[in-house]
């Protein structure tokens, strides 16, 4: 990472979404982002265990080692800005140490301009599956 | 009387709130919280600077103002209520209000085999206290269900649901729906039945006049803070028959008579129910709250929130995409609308209407039998109340118009 916050090839998305007019089409780019995560959790693996709780929306991640022991994170959401920010996270941490993505913050979300989605009234989305990921890298890292 | 909406916005410092996008504040979270006036503001204030001290308890000259004070507001409240001082139990809300009859009056007089009626409309807070209630007891719990085309009760159902009940337990206005239930009719056919019932007022009492002694329910909740009150503070209002019935539920200091080492005895009345300190400055704001409420007439305040809610709904109803849970036009609604879009998640919608300075709710609205009923996990709602105006509601609808264009 050129930065502890966020590898470097997730600059140029971040660029993508400051160069946005205003937050509603910050929003419609989010939305796109949403359809093209590179490793989405199909519905039918949705279960209890991989559940991120909250009450506003359904959320669930599910990260693993691939065959070569890079990280592979896989996300579904009902809720498209979440599963948008999860998409870009994967963009992010696919194919990364699970060391390095433990080390990673959700700085780029902010630097995305899309500072609400972090707080703690929305923990139930995004930041949520935010901290699931870290804490299953950690988990990972350690084995 | 027409209400004079400008003027009454400029009691609410918060309505001229301009967000870290740059968008001005509509707030339409009513139903959650509605926003305080100056004047609660400003008493809530003033008892900390002028006369914070605890009440019931000392003689110094704060501690009789603080207890002069607590003990206004409650005859003031009262009062509003349509009871007497001594009727009203102060609480931290209407869930703790409902918590006290399951707690001070059910488990000293219902036992097993008797049968407590709810309906699928209830908040969880007029659910779990008695799901919880019937697995210690072995008492029935019974549900009445609403029709999913007229979004009302049952009637026939509860009809047949109450015959031998003990007691009755419905929310008066549905904070999903909106829909006011036809509270009279159930008093009557619960007492026809001999059967206590208990009102969940906290929806109804920001909208229309509730008065405890003409509606002869024998339990009434209430929350402040969706009335103009603060948080923290409700009462419970029982009947004096009810009262005496009752026995403790939190034990402590203020509700003793006398405490031994070999045990204790308790006061009479509602301060049997307000151990420890009691929240003064909420009391007080709430009174406050209260009095500024007074200058108004209920009715012009339901007519004015109806009138806007009713052309909401009937706008929403109009963009593609768009279903509308509940009957905003229904002249006994109170200002709750609820919704959804066929595509574009909750949670997703409530953001983006965020972004337009808009705040509504998502969720379940603590209501999962009803979500259930409905056959949806969740909804958007947008509530209304006495300073909301119809430029407020018409650039909701032109912002959710575009939402549901650009994102669907």
């Amino acid at each position: 990472m050129e930065d502890a916050s966020w590898p470097s090839h997730l600059s140029p998305i971040i660029e993508e979404f400051k160069d946005c007019f205003d937050s509603m089409e910050r929003y419609e780019l989010l939305f796109e982002y949403a359809k093209k995560h590179p490793s989405p959790l199909p519905l039918d693996e949705w279960n209890e265990e991989n559940q991120v709780l909250g009450c506003q929306s359904r959320a669930h991640v599910k990260c693993s080692l691939d065959e070569n022991g890079f990280f592979l994170l896989r996300a579904g959401a009902d809720a498209q800005i979440v599963q948008g920010l999860m998409s870009i996270t994967a963009m992010a941490v696919n194919g990364m140490l699970p060391i390095e993505v433990a080390r990673l913050t959700p700085k780029y979300v902010e630097e995305m301009g899309l500072k609400s989605s972090l707080t703690p009234s929305r923990a139930n989305g995004f930041l949520n599956m935010f901290n699931r990921v870290i804490s299953e890298a950690e988990v990972l890292s350690e084995g | 009387m027409t209400l004079d909406i400008n003027a009454i916005r400029a009691d609410f410092p918060i309505l001229s709130r301009i967000l870290p996008n740059g968008k001005q504040l509509v707030y339409f979270d009513n139903a959650a919280t509605s926003q305080k006036p100056q004047c609660v503001i400003d008493e809530m204030t003033r008892y900390y600077e002028n006369y914070n001290s605890n009440a019931h308890r000392a003689n110094h000259t704060l501690a009789d103002e603080a207890t002069t004070a607590l003990e206004n507001a409650r005859k003031e409240i009262a009062l509003f209520f349509g009871t007497k001082p001594e009727n009203l139990i102060y609480t931290s809300g209407a869930t703790e209000a409902i918590n006290l009859v399951s707690y001070g009056w059910a488990r000293y007089n219902l036992k097993e085999g008797d049968v407590i009626v709810l309906t699928e409309m209830e908040h969880h807070a007029d659910i779990v206290p008695w799901q919880e209630l019937s697995k210690e007891k072995g008492i029935e719990v019974r549900y009445v269900p609403i029709d999913n085309e007229t979004y009302t009760l049952d009637m026939d159902a509860f009809e047949v649901a109450v015959e031998d009940a003990s007691l009755v337990c419905v929310t008066h206005t549905s904070n999903v729906l909106g829909i006011r239930n036809p509270i009279e009719q159930i008093i009557q056919m619960s007492k026809n039945s001999g059967a206590r019932v208990l009102l969940d007022c906290a929806q109804g009492a920001p909208h229309e006049k509730i008065s405890f002694s003409d509606l002869g329910a024998d339990f009434i909740a209430i929350s402040a803070h969706k009335m103009a009150g603060p948080t923290g503070i409700g009462c419970l209002l029982v009947s004096s028959e009810r009262i005496d019935e009752m026995g403790p539920f939190m034990t402590g200091g203020s509700m003793i008579r006398k405490v031994t080492t070999d045990g204790s005895t308790f006061q009479k009345g509602h301060a049997m129910f307000e151990t420890g300190t009691p929240r003064i400055a909420e009391a007080i704001g709430w009174g406050a709250a209260v009095e500024w409420l007074s200058q108004f007439n209920m009715k012009d305040i339901h007519d004015h929130i109806h009138k806007i809610a009713s052309w909401t709904g009937e706008e929403m109803k109009k963009i593609p995409g768009i279903k509308i849970y509940g009957d905003p036009t229904n002249k006994n609604s109170s200002g709750a609308v609820s919704f959804l879009h066929e595509t574009i998640q909750s949670q997703d919608l409530a953001f983006l209407l965020d972004q337009g300075g808009f705040a509504v709710r998502t969720g379940h609205h603590c209501a999962q039998p009803l979500m259930d009923a409905l056959g949806v996990p969740s909804t958007n709602r947008a509530s209304f109340w006495i300073y909301n105006t119809q430029e407020e509601v018409e650039s909701f609808i032109e912002h959710l118009t575009d939402v549901c264009k650009r994102f669907s």
